[in-house]
């Protein structure tokens, strides 16, 4: 079943010496449930402008955004955003951070307290919930705001390169927590990277986006069980697929500004 | 080795207070030396015996509690209300951005008037009373705040606002939970930066006017060229204007302590 649907989504961005930056053109996707998609592309493609007009915190030129088959107007409960630092609020304890959505919604006490000591397992965390962010590595605050979209129990997951602050080996390890949580959790992903072998990693279906103006150059599947071996052979050779897709923008119109 | 150097940070720190407690040392004694040998006029200069013992006189005549109590209550009045109506009506503003966007250009108006120059109006409407430096000190230190609330609550981070957008948070939700709390540390700026002010204030609307307060004892000691007690009013004030800013300090810590990085030593 189709979750999220986009439709001829098209963006331009005004500018104040009213210049036309043309962000995104006819972005058409269908996102099935429990799919795990990630968006690849250049930096400056518009994946960012479009996971915001996914989540609905920005409106789009023309083109409509489905939830269940429902055209979105602003934001709403069922879709939640993690952000690429966490953007977790530096008055509030980790515990408390993770809540915000909770607290928001009107649960009570209560509810928030088991709801969040759940997640906070689930994610790993336990032990740091009365520790503030500045406390935490970055790895710790990456996983306590993916923990507060996850208490909310929205039922697609926008992600904006999430992992992209931390360190290497850091950022390995929670490639394989997000794939145990997304396992576990039956949640839809759509993940934003620039990093080919993550989205590889992770992803069900790659789409990777090609620039000025944005739109979709290409989807690949990536049908393999899990867990999987970063080395394995199939892999690999999907990696080295999209450079060359990459390296050779055939849809390109205008090949002269590819960077 | 991490020992030691701990042992050389304190070792150069204590060598450092011995300097400057040296120093504070050696101008005491210089101003003593300086007035009882008469080199320099005891109308400029008093010598630190001269003032402690204005100090202990005006005790014992116990002409000093009553005029400094007289301008503490002026400026308890006149912050308290400031930092009330200022954070309140800057919740308001935030809350109401077209409201803000209406009033704006009045307040910069208000805010652009030297203060200075209202006070013999404000002796004129309020007399020459508790009310007129009450006011004056609201003048001074109401618009810094209510500044200070609106301009922090602005620098609430994009990010912060997305979140609250994709959670749903109300207009309520969104300026006590994320604006604010966004502001706090801004609005702590502005209650310390006028806690200073609002005791400068008083002292000059007691200058300007008055029969009472500080101020009115700095007049009145200079028209008798009673330079010790000028001396000392002027210690007294400025350990004041200390202690409440230390005192904001205080409550800044108690409130952000938990949340903000320690201070870099
Ligand atoms: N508010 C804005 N006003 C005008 N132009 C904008 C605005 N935001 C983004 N753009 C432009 O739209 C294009 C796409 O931006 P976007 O941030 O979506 O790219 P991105 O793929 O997320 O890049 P990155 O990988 O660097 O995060 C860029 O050319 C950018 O300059
Ligand atoms: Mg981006």
């Amino acid at each position: 079943m189709p979750t999220i649907e986009l439709r001829h989504i098209t963006k331009e961005y005004e500018n104040i010496d009213e210049e036309q930056t043309y962000a995104l053109h006819d972005i058409n996707l269908t996102v099935q449930d429990g799919e795990f998609v990630c968006v690849l592309g250049p930096s400056g493609c518009g994946k960012s402008t479009l996971l915001e007009i996914t989540a609905g915190l920005l409106s789009q030129t023309s083109g409509e955004v489905l939830l269940d088959q429902v055209p979105q107007a602003g934001t709403s409960r069922d879709i939640g955003v993690v952000f690429q630092d966490s953007a977790l609020f530096p008055w509030r304890s980790i515990r408390r951070n993770i809540e915000f959505g909770l607290e928001i919604a009107g649960f009570s006490r209560e509810e928030r307290r088991n709801k969040v000591q759940k997640t906070i397992e689930l994610v790993g965390l336990a032990g740091f919930e009365d520790k503030y962010p500045h406390q935490l590595s970055g790895g710790m605050r990456q996983r306590a705001g993916l923990a507060r979209t996850l208490v909310a129990d929205p039922r697609v997951i926008l992600m904006d390169e999430p992992f992209s602050a931390v360190d290497h080996l850091t950022r390995l390890t929670l490639q394989d927590e997000m794939i145990r949580i997304w396992e576990k959790e039956k949640k839809t992903i759509f993940f934003i990277t620039h990093d080919v072998a993550e989205a590889v990693y992770l992803a069900t279906r790659i789409v990777l986006l090609s620039p000025r103006p944005g739109r979709i150059q290409q989807i690949f599947d990536v049908p393999f069980e899990r867990p999987r071996n970063r080395n394995d052979m199939e892999l690999l050779s999907i990696v080295e697929k999209i450079y060359m897709a990459i390296n050779n923008p055939v849809q390109s119109h205008d090949t002269e500004y590819f960077i | 080795m991490a020992l030691r150097t701990k042992k050389d940070t304190k070792a150069k720190n204590l060598w450092i207070r011995f300097v400057q407690i040296a120093f504070i040392a050696a101008l005491l004694a210089g101003m003593q030396l300086a007035v009882s040998k008469e080199w320099v006029s005891r109308v400029f200069l008093a010598s630190p015996s001269q003032i402690v013992q204005e100090f202990v006189y005006m005790l014992k005549e116990n002409t000093l509690w009553p005029h400094l109590s007289v301008s503490l209550q002026e400026v308890a009045v006149g912050y308290l209300i400031s930092a009330v109506a200022g954070i309140g009506l800057g919740v308001l503003f935030v809350s109401f951005p077209l409201l803000e966007k209406l009033i704006d250009p009045l307040m910069a108006a208000i805010m652009a008037i030297p203060k200075t120059a209202i006070m013999p109006l404000l002796i004129v409407w309020f007399g020459i009373g508790f009310k007129s430096k009450v006011v004056l000190v609201i003048l001074f230190c109401f618009f810094n705040i209510l500044y200070n609330t609106v301009t922090g609550s602005k620098q609430t981070r994009t990010e912060h606002l997305k979140l609250a957008k994709v959670f749903k948070a109300s207009r309520a939700q969104t300026v006590f939970k994320v604006l604010l709390p966004s502001a706090l540390p801004s609005i702590f700026n502005g209650l310390r930066v006028t806690a200073a002010t609002a005791i400068t204030g008083v002292v000059f609307a007691e200058m300007a006017a008055a029969k009472n307060g500080l101020g009115f004892l700095l007049n009145e000691s200079q028209a008798v060229l009673n330079t010790p007690r000028l001396y000392l009013v002027i210690i007294v004030v400025t350990v004041l204007s200390v202690l409440f800013v230390g005192l904001i300090n205080l409550v800044e810590r108690l409130v952000c302590r938990r949340w903000m990085p320690s201070r870099i030593a």
